[in-house]
């Protein structure tokens, strides 16, 4: 097989694995929230976000009470580390200052393949709708058109007879709308997953605010986060979000979780801006009301590399390590998920080499560097402090994801990763 | 299918003059050619010589060279079905080529059959092209600008295998405008150096070097300032083409201004569209240049930063990096200096909205990130020289040198560096001991390229010249 490319840089798992002991224990305070001043209206915000939280919203318990499915015991995460970035600048040793939290305290508690391949398109629509279709796709690079094979969404709705509030893409990228179903005739919309850009409503929020000359525009986060609330009234759809209405009439909580993910983000010491710091808030607080069985979480701020500015890559890559840590929390402290969840986190793509593509600033050579990433699994269905060396594929992730929750991918090419216990 | 359409008339002879070999060219790689030289004018002289000895050379092959040189792209474009597209121009023609070529997964194949045809042709063509008096000596000087956070420690690593580092005595060159007025007159502060004419002024004299064979791509304008003032006090010609970052502001902010209508207009349908749209418009540079301006440089700088991608309309320093790896690959100067600056950190929420402008009422000032845009030139600085010390006319013909204002140091990688980039070597250089001048750096740079600086008390570093 052709794609079983020779690297002779591919550290042994079990060299990672030294590494992340030998490392020292925080070498990031940087990282450390930033305790700014406003404490005051902050405290009260977090009153009001408590009694929205305790008293207005339905809790997942109440969800249950029109339950009238049988909700799969098991839950995925698939996490894209992404916008694309080189395996030099994480997993190589010279990349581990970069990710912390992956080197010193996720590798030591999951599986790990430091060699995954993407063979397909190297644009982040085409490599992310590989992940969860199996298949390598050749569809629109900007997103105009769907996968053309059945995603991880489809089959495991459609076989476990799932409401659509058991599967969830969140998105920063923009033109991720419709990467919750395939154009497939038997699949499709009846089956999708929900989709929701949270970066599209941070933007649509920051263009009206830039666009009037007076008021406070995005600098006073207490007006901007009103505005937020305001555009999210004005109705999400327009933002490109395709959330499927259920007979069980999601609307209302899921505005009312996503209303709470903006009060969190605003409120954070750390001070968050990012379209990925949003896209986690409303993941947790996804998590958090519907608990579902499977969801896409798309981090893209490392795609800012396309402005050639290395240290502003190195910092996204920074910000993207911490809160996939910042995930894998959240999963351990839900009753629902932990102990029944895995976790897999992947670079959709890479990025260019230096000397035989066109550097970091881009993902379009094809080079080794630009296909060349890594794959970290983590929780139920993965076996601790271990990894195998042999190269994988980004389509072996789906069929891997549909045997952990029971379903069959029948198009997918992938085959299951036999080392983690599906 | 009128793929010939919109070829500027010479683009149109040169194409009529070799018709016979361009019908049989695979329709891709003529497609591609076209879309390369349909505007001729906008070509730097090196270009349109490439393009000329590109069709003569395919002219020149017989059939059997020929099949060798195309036949595999002939046959992968019957396997996945090319076909002679009904697009109204080149450009049309190329984006449903690869449209097709992507939706058929078939773009990575046709990538790589493409990179062998070159392979094939470069030798030919390099032979064809460089005579040993075209591949004369060349200079490149990558200099950080003054409030980029040096860390000495790691100052040039990536350089460090390649390199022979100089230390320096700067006397009263601490700052950028004596600085640059040395290491560019090679003339110290403390001399009268009212009278002393640039490295460029002094080529264009003694070498008969045009504007075009000198370029400063700068973030600020120092060196313009420099050059702009011996312009002044000789009375005579800067003798340099110069892109200032900092003096294309207006303009900058008139295709963001452009960009972001654009993108925030209801009808534009996507990424692919709004590409097009680009390509279309017509939005020379009117300010900013007060040296060299020639149609072909105002068309240059607007490629770069409508078209250029890689954060060019964004970030300074992107913008240098980029002008100076595209400038070394189409104008082949044989002299670039690029020189950086300090890039402005992003403001939280308004910086995610490409192409907008602060407003009059925000209050958050902008910043500048002294460290990251250490961390930044560091590797575009590399890339500059990754990028040109592996072609021609610069393989083993150049020598760089980096520098930073005020920094007691240069580096300089001697003409004859690293057989490859991927591998660099030693460059058995004895390392420089003593403490050097700006102005012997000077006078080693002039002598690298035939001429010297009449009043100048600097002295060539022979070990970087053996």
């Amino acid at each position: 097989m052709d794609w079983l490319v020779k690297n002779r840089d591919v550290p042994g798992c079990s060299a990672a694995l030294g590494a992340a002991r030998l490392s020292s224990p925080d070498p990031h305070p940087r990282n450390r929230p930033n305790r700014g001043s406003g404490l005051g209206r902050r405290d009260l915000l977090r009153v009001v976000a408590a009694f929205i939280a305790d008293h207005v919203l339905p809790r997942r318990g109440s969800a249950k009470s029109f339950q009238d499915y049988s909700k799969p015991r098991h839950h995925a995460v698939i996490v894209t580390f992404g916008g694309g970035c080189r395996y030099q600048d994480t997993l190589a040793p010279e990349g581990w200052p970069n990710i912390p939290h992956i080197t010193q305290d996720l590798v030591p508690q999951s599986f790990l393949y430091p060699a995954a391949f993407n063979q397909g398109i190297t644009g982040h629509f085409n490599s992310s709708a590989a992940l969860i279709t199996g298949n390598w796709q050749y569809v629109d690079s900007f997103g105009s058109e769907p996968p053309r094979t059945p995603t991880l969404f489809e089959c495991l709705r459609k076989e476990r007879k799932l409401p659509p509030e058991e599967t969830w893409v969140i998105a920063t990228n923009k033109s991720f709308s419709l990467i919750g179903a395939s154009g497939e005739r038997q699949f499709g919309a009846p089956y999708s997953a929900n989709v929701i850009l949270p970066k599209q409503l941070l933007l649509e929020a920051i263009h009206q605010a830039v666009s009037a000359e007076k008021g406070p525009g995005v600098e006073d986060r207490e007006a901007f986060y009103k505005q937020m609330l305001s555009a999210l009234d004005e109705g999400y759809e327009s933002y490109g979000w395709k959330v499927h209405p259920s007979k069980h009439n999601l609307d209302e909580p899921l505005k009312a979780s996503l209303e709470k993910a903006l009060l969190d983000f605003f409120n954070d010491p750390r001070v968050p801006s990012s379209g990925d710091e949003l896209t986690f808030f409303m993941a947790k607080e996804v998590m958090a009301r519907f608990a579902p069985a499977l969801m896409l979480v798309n981090f893209w701020d490392i795609d800012i590399a396309h402005y050639g500015s290395y240290s502003l890559y190195l910092q996204a890559i920074e910000r993207t390590d911490r809160l996939v840590w910042e995930l894998w929390q959240t999963v351990q402290a839900s009753p629902e998920f932990r102990d029944r969840t895995t976790m897999f986190v992947i670079p959709e793509v890479g990025r260019d080499g230096d000397v035989h593509g066109n550097g970091f600033a881009n993902h379009r050579s094809g080079d080794d560097s630009c296909r060349r990433v890594w794959l970290l699994a983590c929780g139920e269905a993965a076996p601790k402090r271990a990894g195998a060396e042999r190269p994988i594929r980004h389509i072996d992730i789906a069929p891997t994801v549909g045997a952990i929750l029971g379903c069959k991918l029948p198009e997918a090419q992938g085959q299951p990763l036999l080392e983690l216990a599906i | 299918m009128e793929i010939y359409a919109g070829l500027e008339p010479e683009a149109k002879q040169l194409v009529h003059e070799h018709s016979e070999v361009v019908a049989r060219l695979p329709l891709t790689f003529l497609v591609f050619t076209l879309v390369d030289i349909r505007k001729w004018s906008s070509l730097f002289q090196p270009e349109q010589r490439y393009f000329r000895a590109l069709f003569e050379q395919l002219s020149a092959f017989d059939n059997p060279q020929f099949e060798s040189v195309f036949g595999d792209l002939s046959h992968f474009e019957v396997k996945v079905g090319c076909e002679r597209a009904r697009a109204a121009d080149p450009m049309t023609a190329r984006a449903e080529l690869e449209n097709s070529l992507r939706s058929k997964g078939a773009y990575a194949e046709w990538r790589s059959r493409i990179d062998a045809i070159f392979e094939k042709l470069e030798p030919l063509l390099d032979a064809r092209l460089y005579a040993p008096s075209d591949l004369g000596p060349r200079l490149v000087v990558m200099i950080y600008g003054q409030g980029v956070a040096i860390e000495r420690e790691t100052l040039w690593k990536r350089f460090r295998e390649a390199a022979v580092r100089v230390p320096l005595s700067l006397g009263a060159a601490q700052t950028t405008a004596p600085f640059l007025a040395e290491l560019f007159t090679g003339l110290p502060p403390s001399a009268a150096a009212n009278a002393a004419p640039t490295l460029f002024q002094a080529l264009a004299w003694s070498k008969g070097y045009s504007p075009l064979d000198s370029w400063i791509i700068e973030a600020g304008d120092g060196l313009h300032a420099l050059c702009e003032q011996k312009a002044r006090e000789i009375n005579g010609a800067p003798g340099v083409t110069g892109v200032s970052y900092d003096r294309l502001r207006a303009y900058r902010e008139r295709l963001s201004d452009a960009i972001y209508s654009k993108v925030t207009s209801a009808n534009l349908a996507g990424p692919l569209e709004l590409e097009a749209w680009l390509e279309t418009l017509d939005a020379k540079p009117q300010e900013g240049f007060t040296l060299h301006s020639a149609p072909v440089v105002l068309d240059f700088v607007r490629d770069i930063l409508v078209l250029g991608g890689n954060g060019s309309l964004i970030i300074n320093n992107s913008f240098v990096e980029w002008s100076s790896v595209r400038a070394l690959e189409r104008a082949h100067p044989r002299v670039l200096v690029a020189r950086f600056g300090v890039r402005d950190k992003l403001k939280p929420f308004s910086s995610l909205l490409l192409f907008s402008k602060p407003r009059s009422s925000d209050v958050i000032p902008m910043m500048e990130d002294p460290l990251g845009s250490f961390v930044d030139v560091e590797l575009l600085s590399y890339y500059i020289w990754l990028k040109s010390s592996l072609a021609l006319p610069y393989k083993g013909q150049t020598m760089y040198v980096l520098a930073a204002e005020g920094v007691d140091e240069v580096m300089v990688v001697p003409p004859g560096g690293p057989a490859t980039a991927s591998e660099p070597k030693e460059t058995a250089k004895p390392p420089v001991s003593e403490p050097a001048s700006l102005s012997d750096v000077a006078a080693t740079m002039a002598e690298w390229l035939g001429t010297r600086f009449a009043h100048s008390p600097g002295k060539p570093l022979a070990t970087l010249l053996a």
